[in-house]
């Protein structure tokens, strides 16, 4: 008889990894999108850099916790289904905005799963509420504001001293110096969110029994497995959501693309230092945003803002609804044949939400375009080939 | 750590965040802009006569200090795995 156990924690370790590849392509826009938007950085290189320098952050994270949303939920209370629910609605909603081009938290799509499946499993008590909104909520509100603040001191300033000096001069310098600036971004990333899949897959392989409950670091093979994940999702590049974050929000030029990154990487460095935990996609929409107004006649397309904000709200309880189906579901049907029945339902959405990409692709060709308010490009076919 | 938001930490963070993540993309602007000085750019026509090496040279200090800058946090995200593997703990690393 195979071990149904082992099955399903084989299942849930698939789950986290898939999970941990869409935070990568998710979030490559974080670092990446304006060094893309200014030429810092041809595309292509852009994600192969950002890909390496997440592989290497994942590599540096050494103390992993062994709780997912600690603070958040009654950990005594979680379980290796719940924890699975919780992920395929994280993933799904990852799925769903990328689709839509949207730059959404990884990080509160993953919460809101796990908040969603153990309101399903538990019911409110077993759902800490302060701590969602002293580490959750609060934080999303005030970190693109802070972010955005400093940007736009950076970009106005950056604008200031440079006045009078030929575009062209200033282009060259800002260009090189945004490589830097982005390159730490993805740094902080990778030693961030590789290590929040780590947690999950260990705490699953403690509840299984295969490591020990006093083991502070993960078997080498989860450590070496989750930063390939988040790279090859890195590499991948959400080119939607990089297309909206570079193009879609504010016309963008190399110094302020140098602020912008400064001020992310400035934010989350202090904030991981001072233990907030805040999500990276929060922070680098508030400081691309900063950087357009601090500029002088910069310009903010509020509308795409709006539309981004808007799902920011919607990502908490979007994805708890998800977590919470797929626990009833799991639950419902039981065992190693619920986990598996919601394992190949959370294949088909991904599947079909793949197909529908592919009717307006988005692609290192064509992220660049012309922001005509749209994430597709919408080319028509007969109007000549692309060279 | 009974209320609903550090306060405390987050104006720590607004400060920093202010001199570090706005002062270093000013420090490397003045440096573009003293090296544009420096190469006799500024303002309209290029004139070889008005080279002033001397600002050329402000400006590469400009870029070395945003680049040690950097440099500090690279350590900075990694003092943790430095600390662990080397024994030397730095930027307020702590023995685990």
């Amino acid at each position: 008889m195979v071990n149904e156990s082992l099955l399903i924690l084989i299942l849930v370790v698939a789950t986290a990894l898939a999970f941990d590849f869409t935070n990568g392509f998710h979030d490559t826009g974080n670092a990446m999108a304006t060094s893309i938007a200014t030429g810092a950085l041809g595309p292509k290189t852009a994600v192969t850099l950002s890909a390496v320098l997440n592989l290497v952050g994942a590599f540096l994270s050494t103390a992993v916790a062994a709780t997912i949303a600690k603070g958040l939920v009654d950990a005594e209370l979680v379980s290796l289904e719940i924890v699975f629910a919780g992920l395929v609605g994280g993933i799904t909603w990852n799925l769903l905005t990328w689709l839509l081009g949207i730059p959404s938290s990884s990080s509160h799509a993953l919460i809101g799963g796990v908040i969603g499946a153990m309101l399903a499993a538990v019911g409110s008590s077993g759902v800490e509420w302060k701590g969602v909104v002293s580490n959750v909520v609060l934080p999303a509100v005030l970190s693109p504001v802070i972010a955005g603040l400093v940007a736009g001191i950076g970009t106005w300033s950056v604008y200031r001293s440079t006045r009078g000096v030929s575009a062209e001069r200033t282009d060259r310098g800002f260009r090189i110096g945004q490589i830097g600036s982005a390159s730490l971004v993805s740094l902080a990333h990778g030693t961030n969110d590789a290590q929040k899949t780590m947690g999950i897959i260990f705490l699953a392989l403690i509840s299984y029994g295969s490591v020990g409950a006093d083991e502070t670091l993960p078997p080498v093979w989860v450590i070496a497995s989750c930063a390939a994940a988040i790279a090859l999702g890195t590499y991948l590049g959400g080119w939607r959501i990089i297309r909206t974050l570079g193009k879609g929000l504010v016309e963008i030029r190399s110094p302020q693309g140098m602020a912008a990154e400064s001020s992310s990487a400035a934010i989350i460095l202090l904030a991981s230092h001072f233990g907030f935990s805040l999500s990276t996609t929060h922070v680098a929409t508030g400081s691309i945003l900063g950087s357009g107004l601090g500029k002088p006649g910069g310009e903010v397309r509020w509308r795409v803002a709006l539309r981004m904000a808007t799902a920011w709200v919607v990502t908490l309880p979007a994805a708890a609804l998800v977590g919470a189906v797929a626990y009833g579901v799991t639950a419902g049907v039981g065992g190693l044949a619920g986990v598996l029945v919601v394992f190949v339902a959370m294949i088909a959405v991904a599947v079909l939400i793949w197909l529908r990409s592919r009717a307006d692709v988005v692609s290192h060709d064509n992220v660049n375009d012309e922001w005509d308010g749209h994430v597709s490009t919408r080319r028509p076919a007969t109007a000549g080939a692309p060279s | 750590m009974d209320g609903w938001l550090n306060v405390g930490a987050l104006v720590k963070v607004l400060v920093f965040g202010i001199v570090a993540g706005a002062g270093l993309p000013a420090l490397f602007a003045m440096g573009v802009r003293a090296q544009a000085v420096g190469a006799g750019t500024i303002g309209g026509q290029h004139l070889a006569g008005d080279r002033r090496p001397a600002l050329t040279a402000v400006g590469y200090l400009c870029f070395a200090l945003v680049g040690a800058a950097v440099v500090v946090g690279v350590l900075f995200v990694a003092r943790d795995f430095i600390g662990h593997h080397t024994g030397w703990y730095l930027l307020g690393a702590e023995e685990k």
